[in-house]
């Protein structure tokens, strides 16, 4: 059996634990969360776990298999490094780190040791991005000239102060917190863009962080893409990704639930007529062995414990993949600043006040204020 | 006795499993309550007597406009899905858990005496009684069908499923026991993993529980397998309610009736649809193959 322990146990923290505690493989022993309240409520209503505020005491005590890490982001790199010293495997929600720099630190770490390593970018496991992954690779859309990705939600429609996602010190914003996810399936998609440019940053609600995002993603290839995310878009009952390829012998516009895909000429092997072919998921999606609030959510845990148990630490959204996500959420920052300073950008909120002078600029994981959050988690 | 065929009302809240523009026209076609009621009275004056609602704003609506015209729905029952979780998805994020459900409890106004509760002694509720805030949710809930003939409270899927995820079976004893000591009608349990959760409510010691979810020829939305379902359905000792049974539109409307019918335990049919004609092609299907 896997031991496995849990670092935050607030909404994804739960939300995993349901989905690996019903793994045969896997045996659930301890959890750690900043919240007194929370774990006495474990403890009370879950005898089996142990319960403990101090991660590294947790780490220590359990002799732990894995971790699975639901922190605010600006407490990733410490958990993970801690993690690390122990030989434990790491699955850690996304973004994977604060800055390239902490993230480059880690992958230091890492090198020569066996560790399967994970980052929470579950959109590498909804069926429908996966199947047109597969059809990318095909060659069935010929050679892809250019692609749009886009995200837009519901999830901020006011100035929320009170949550470590409106705060820039502890990873909020659109960018890691909700931009991270289409950045890294273009990524996914596409590969890592050589260039970014035209990159904005945008507030709508937020005094503190940027609510849209929207960048162009340059290949040397002679590939480009654009990249639109809002977070602050009531038009959303739920989070919606949609992406759209367009490729030399036909072109594909996908979202989580279906796709189409218009061909310029029939594809026999694939089943796709001249025209557009509509795919639903209920087409192509395989049922999971547990489901809580999506089959991605188990695919993803799922395949974290096959690396486990196969020793193969080349996983597909493993910490070197998720490194590139935050070093494009990085150039994107600094191009931002660039093209704000040339005045490209409407910055205000909808009555017309003035919001963020200056795009949101990552602040070291070392501040003060985020040192002590890292220690409440503790 | 559960009704054998039951409306549901997914479709009045732009959900659509199989395509997010559907969902978005849905939406759309849906915005005004008169729109809803035209659908519900189309299904009403074609015999459906039973209606499955998701306690949200809009079930709101539809229950003060049902009590208003009480008389033209005079043997209209419901069976009532809770908590609305998207409302409280959308706290959480931004509060926290507890908070959430701090602001929630707090925001009913005859909680009043709730407050004392919530502070007493210096320790808060949620340490002290995890199933009495339980209980509080689900008063404030069915605060919404006052009056109304309720015949089963579900547990809505979400929640369900997380907690049959963490095991905890305190919960779903104590939501069963709840709902029939304080509002006389059965506790149901929606879920995306039928065998599973029939296994647990057995081991809970909850009797012959009432349990709806995703039954289809496709095998769409039933997890792990559409054997285990199948094999569940025959053998347990459990009352099974069919949701999803076309699965949004992937099977022929009389081979997925066919296939659920064919199951002789399966007590009732969940079915939504928003056209006069595809209410009343189910509901003859159904009875058909019935």
């Amino acid at each position: 059996m896997i031991k496995c322990g849990f670092i935050g146990f607030g909404r994804m923290g739960i939300t995993h634990f349901s989905i690996l505690n019903t793994h045969p493989s896997v045996d659930v022993v301890a959890v750690c969360d900043s919240s007194d309240i929370m774990m006495k409520i474990l403890k009370q209503y879950c005898t089996k776990v142990r319960t403990y505020t101090d991660y590294k005491r947790m780490m220590d005590k359990e002799k732990l298999d894995c971790v699975i890490i639901s922190t605010p982001t600006d407490s990733h790199a410490d958990v993970i490094k801690a993690a690390v010293q122990r030989n434990i495997h790491i699955f850690v929600e996304k973004p994977f780190t604060m800055t390239p720099e902490e993230g480059a630190a880690i992958l230091k770490d890492i090198e020569g040791k066996h560790l399967v390593t994970q980052v929470g970018y579950v959109n590498r496991f909804n069926e429908v991005f996966m199947e047109v992954k597969e059809l990318i690779n095909s060659g069935v859309l010929g050679d892809i000239k250019n692609f749009s990705a886009e995200m837009y939600g519901a999830t901020v429609l006011k100035d929320t102060k009170s949550s470590w996602r409106s705060k820039k010190k502890t990873g909020g914003g659109c960018m890691y917190e909700f931009a991270s996810h289409c950045i890294d399936l273009a990524i996914y998609l596409f590969g890592q863009p050589d260039k970014v440019a035209g990159s904005v940053l945008q507030s709508v609600f937020s005094s503190d962080v940027e609510d849209i995002v929207s960048s162009n993603f340059i290949y040397n290839e002679g590939r480009a893409g654009l990249i639109n995310v809002n977070w602050s878009d009531q038009a959303y009952r739920k989070p919606a990704n949609i992406v759209k390829i367009f490729g030399t012998k036909g072109k594909i516009v996908a979202d989580k639930h279906a796709y189409k895909i218009y061909m310029r000429e029939a594809d026999e092997k694939q089943g796709f007529e001249v025209g557009w072919n509509t795919r639903y998921i209920t087409d192509f999606a395989k049922s999971v062995r547990f489901y809580v609030r999506g089959n991605e959510f188990t695919r993803q845990l799922d395949y974290f414990v096959d690396c486990m148990e196969k020793s193969n630490f080349e996983n597909i959204s493993g910490f070197s993949a998720a490194q590139k996500t935050d070093v494009v959420m990085d150039e994107i920052t600094k191009d931002a600043a660039v093209t704000l300073s040339r005045g490209a950008a409407n910055n205000t909120r909808p009555d017309g006040s003035p919001l963020m002078k200056k795009p949101a600029k990552r602040s070291s994981i070392w501040s003060k204020f985020s040192r002590q959050e890292v220690e409440s988690v503790r | 006795m559960l009704d054998r065929i039951i409306f549901g009302d997914n479709q009045f809240f732009g959900i659509n499993h199989m395509s997010e523009e559907k969902a978005d026209a849905l939406m759309e076609k849906f915005r005004d309550l008169k729109a809803i009621m035209n659908v519900i009275d189309i299904a009403y004056d074609a015999g459906i007597r039973a209606f499955m609602l998701n306690t949200n704003e809009r079930a709101r609506e539809i229950c003060d406009y049902i009590r208003q015209h009480a008389d033209r729905y005079a043997d209209m029952s419901f069976y009532p899905s809770m908590p609305y979780a998207h409302k409280y998805a959308q706290i959480v994020a931004e509060k926290g858990i507890f908070g959430a459900l701090r602001e929630v409890i707090l925001a009913d106004s005859s909680a009043g005496d709730i407050l004392g509760i919530l502070k007493k002694g210096g320790m808060s509720l949620f340490e002290r009684d995890m199933m009495k805030v339980m209980q509080l949710l689900v008063d404030m809930e069915m605060k919404i069908f006052k009056g109304l003939n309720v015949k089963v409270v579900f547990l809505q899927n979400i929640v369900t499923d997380l907690l049959l995820g963490l095991g905890v079976k305190d919960v779903f004893i104590s939501f069963a026991s709840y709902i029939r000591d304080k509002y006389g009608v059965e506790p149901g349990f929606n879920s995306m993993n039928m065998p599973k959760l029939v296994d647990f409510l057995l081991e809970c010691g909850i009797d012959n529980p009432i349990v709806c979810s995703s039954i289809n020829k496709a095998g769409y939305f039933m997890n792990p397998d559409i054997k285990d379902y199948e094999r569940t359905i025959r053998e347990k000792p459990f009352r099974p309610l069919a949701m999803s049974v076309l699965a949004s539109g992937a099977i022929r409307p009389q081979d997925a009736i066919e296939y659920v019918c064919r199951q002789p335990q399966i007590q009732s049919i969940v079915f939504g649809a928003s056209s006069r004609q595809h209410i009343i092609e189910t509901k003859e299907l159904i009875e058909h193959y019935s």
